[in-house]
């Protein structure tokens, strides 16, 4: 049995769910076992820390449940696997540091507490890391707007580039008056009527 | 030559005698703009391209401003070389405001001329709602050759000399024209 | 939200009894001549020893992973490659590998080898601007003009493949924009040739100069357990004694099939990190020599009409083209719902593209595993204890991109 699949079965004792996807595998944790999965996971081998990032599920069509996720990528060297340990939250809850167990996780959670604003319980240092100071929001939060600019022409016309871009999206006609998803094949959203294809 | 000469002979025949004349603006100009000394302030990719100019290649030093400051107290042009981002705006202002007078900048890149490609919440759009700019060097990245010409045409702007746009000598500016 | 407050230290003077002082503290940057770009530090100093060092970032963000998110999928490798400018390939590369396996495209294999010898290429082109501007940090200026003269010749050779000098924007999901140009294979062994002596003449410019080996040797140690502990990927990893090369553990385009080796050393400090970069040059032109030896004339994109353009000459009498090249240009592909991530190698270290698709035309996330800011994180422990003089070494020997770091 390799690495991988013994962690995955110690994690389905703390009531992990196991999923694949491409070969790459992720355990979903509840967040009271976060820790003890974490550390657990270490403990085995998984002894490299490469990424801690946050996902915002709040337009994900048909997504039920708890609102973010937060991703614990890990990676063991002697092994050479990699599990990715996530765990789903809603707004206002908090998740236990894992910078005791690595101090290479401070800018990571800081990155996700800036970006997602997931408050990271007993952080030496919960700044923000990257936005201007005086930046209200988290901007990879899917109800933070892109901020674009509209274009200006000499004639006085604007270019709302969101309202240029909605026809590629699929949900609306946009400015090229094309519907996206309405051919054959590779319809992911098919729409039924309306719109110039 | 006698210095008698310079009173009793006439300015043509002075100049074609090597001597030549000028205002001490035009002096003080010429001299400037062959010594504009940038600062540095790479930002982003095109600060490489900057850095580019001045290797052997490019040789940003036949235009005597290979010297680039890292004191703005030391520069007369900042080039502002890469994308700005609202959290280094601040910044850029008061290394614009620590310059000495006269002082000049370039705006290197698409991203700094107009925000390019990224047109969203971290980027200033246009680095001339922060500072006043001279040049604008479209390209993204500009190629060395094109801070090169931007530089040159800096020196002219810095002379007084102007060009209509099919490139025909226009009189000088205003007040250098006495 | 400050910073904390600057710590104390009690020392006591015979006669003078027990005292209290500060720290003193010093912010270098984010202008600053030696800072690579825009770091900012805050330094807090015992004397001329770093006592703390707390790196602030953000003075480059520029909102790539919420840009990506608002294009197609084709439109974002035009963003990835502006991120580590002086690695671009790497990103496209990182990028378009996980695309792919979320699609499950086939790139042919022509494109999977002129893909590994630009990106290779760049590693060159990448590791020579980090002894030019890390020397002259120390204040070597000359071997700035020398490594810059064969920067020159690389981008001579990616301007004759793409165009542009950087920002290459060249690789496609599922291939090459187009097919590299004749000439392109003289011109590389042109440069495979020339390089070696190069390389030598660089070594003997700057390995055994005095002033070099005493600012380098045992300065800014980062041992093999802290480099583990800050999650330090890449060359600099590679210095403390650990080969993670993810082009050797995880091969991904067609990476199996070259001979390399993957340079390291012991000892953890600036030394070691230049050399192993030094080595890892000779490397690359090693890949670069075996992926040219093996292209051979074939197709250069993935011939699935959903995912690569139909080729010109086809729009002109099939109307199927059309639609399918509208389709593309227009809307792009849909790739089905899934999340992926692939590690790749970049001359920075670990690099990934950690992609969620919803089924529709843009990503629903894109996460960057940004090798530079991880490895930012091991400089403030390189640095504690050491002069302040060396701080500006330690940088450089890191290597950080700062559009890399700041996203
Ligand atoms: S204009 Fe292009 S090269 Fe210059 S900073 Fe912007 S993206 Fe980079």
């Amino acid at each position: 049995m390799s690495l991988l699949e013994q962690v995955v079965e110690h994690l389905k004792t703390l009531e992990g769910k196991p999923g694949e996807f491409k070969a790459m595998v992720s355990v979903t944790v509840p967040k009271d076992h976060l820790l003890e999965a974490i550390e657990s996971s270490k403990d085995a081998g998984f002894n490299m820390i490469s990424d801690v990032f946050g996902l915002d599920y709040l337009s994900y069509p048909g997504h039920q449940g708890k609102r973010f996720s937060v991703a614990y990528n890990l990676y063991s060297i002697e092994a050479n696997e990699r599990i990715f340990i996530r765990v789903n939250l809603d707004e206002g809850e908090t998740l236990p540091t894992i910078t005791h167990l690595w101090s290479g996780a401070n800018f990571m959670e800081r990155e996700v507490y800036d970006m997602f604003g997931v408050v990271f319980d007993d952080h030496p240092d919960l700044r923000k890391l990257i936005t201007p100071e005086d930046l209200d929001g988290h901007p990879h939060r899917k109800d933070f707007p892109l901020g674009e600019t509209p274009t200006l022409f000499n004639d006085g016309r604007f270019l709302d580039p969101a309202a240029f871009r909605a026809g590629l999206r699929g949900d609306s006609e946009g400015l090229t008056g094309f519907v996206g998803g309405a051919r054959k094949g590779v319809a992911s959203q098919q729409k039924p009527e309306g719109g110039k294809a | 030559m006698a210095l008698t000469d310079l009173f009793t002979k006439d300015v043509q025949e002075l100049e074609n005698e090597g001597i030549l004349f000028s205002s001490l603006e035009k002096l003080v100009a010429w001299g400037r703009s062959n010594s504009l000394w940038p600062a540095t302030f790479g930002l982003a990719c095109c600060a490489i391209e900057m850095m580019q100019s001045t290797n052997s290649r490019n040789d940003l030093a036949r235009f005597g401003s290979e010297v680039f400051r890292a004191s703005p107290r030391q520069a007369d042009v900042m080039i502002v070389a890469g994308r700005l981002s609202k959290k280094m705006a601040p910044i850029m202002k008061r290394v614009y405001d620590q310059m000495p007078d006269p002082k000049w900048v370039i705006s290197m890149g698409a991203c700094a001329s107009s925000g390019g490609m990224f047109n969203n919440y971290a980027i200033v759009q246009n680095v001339d709602s922060v500072v006043p700019v001279d040049i604008y060097v479209p390209g993204c990245p500009p190629r060395p050759e094109a801070l090169v010409y931007a530089v040159m045409q800096l020196q002219k702007k810095v002379r007084g000399e102007a060009f209509d746009e099919r490139g025909i000598e226009l009189p000088m500016v205003e007040g250098w024209a006495r | 939200m400050t910073i904390k407050e600057a710590g104390t230290v009690s020392s006591s003077v015979q006669g003078h009894g027990d005292f209290e002082t500060k720290y003193m503290r010093v912010n270098v940057g984010p202008q600053h001549p030696s800072t690579h770009g825009v770091l900012r530090l805050v330094v807090d100093l015992d004397g001329e020893r770093i006592a703390n060092l707390i790196p602030q970032i953000g003075y480059l963000h520029t909102g790539f992973e919420k840009t990506m998110e608002n294009r197609t999928y084709q439109q974002g490798v035009t963003y990835t490659n502006r991120m580590d400018y002086l690695h671009g390939f790497a990103h496209d590369f990182a990028y378009c590998v996980s695309v792919e396996k979320l699609l499950d495209a086939q790139v042919p294999i022509r494109a999977q080898r002129v893909r590994v010898i630009l990106n290779e290429l760049n590693r060159i082109a990448s590791h020579l601007v980090f002894f030019a501007t890390g020397l002259l940090d120390m204040g070597a200026l000359t071997l700035y003009f020398y490594t810059m003269r064969e920067r020159e010749k690389i981008l001579d050779i990616f301007e004759m493949v793409c165009g542009v000098r950087m920002n290459y924007g060249y690789f496609r999901i599922g291939g090459l924009s187009r097919d590299v140009p004749e000439g392109f294979e003289d011109a590389v062994r042109a440069f495979i040739k020339d390089f070696p002596p190069m390389i030598k003449q660089y070594a003997a410019m700057f390995a055994k100069n005095d002033i070099f080996l005493q600012r380098t040797r045992d300065v800014g140690v980062v041992t093999q357990e802290m480099a583990l502990d800050y999650g330090l990927t890449g060359p600099s990893l590679r210095a403390t004694g650990l080969g993670l090369d993810f082009r050797k553990t995880q091969p991904y385009s067609s990476y199996e099939d070259y001979s390399f080796d993957v340079p390291t050393a012991t000892e953890g400090d600036i030394h070691a990190r230049f050399m192993v970069r030094f080595e890892e040059m000779g490397e690359s032109l090693k890949i670069v020599e075996q992926a040219l030896n093996r292209l051979e004339p074939g197709p250069y994109k993935d011939p699935d009409r959903r995912i690569s353009l139909p080729p010109r000459s086809e729009l002109e009498n099939s109307m199927e083209a059309v639609i399918f090249h509208f389709k593309l240009v227009t809307e792009g592909f849909h790739p089905p719902r899934g999340e992926v991530y692939v590690p790749t190698e970049s001359a920075r270290g670990e690099l990934g593209y950690y992609i969620v698709s919803d089924g529709g035309s843009m990503p629903y996330r894109v996460k960057v595993r940004i090798p530079s800011l991880m490895n930012l994180q091991s400089l403030a422990p390189a640095c504690i204890g050491g002069l302040f003089a060396d701080m500006v070494m330690n940088i450089a020997s890191f290597d950080p991109v700062l559009g890399d770091v700041d996203k």
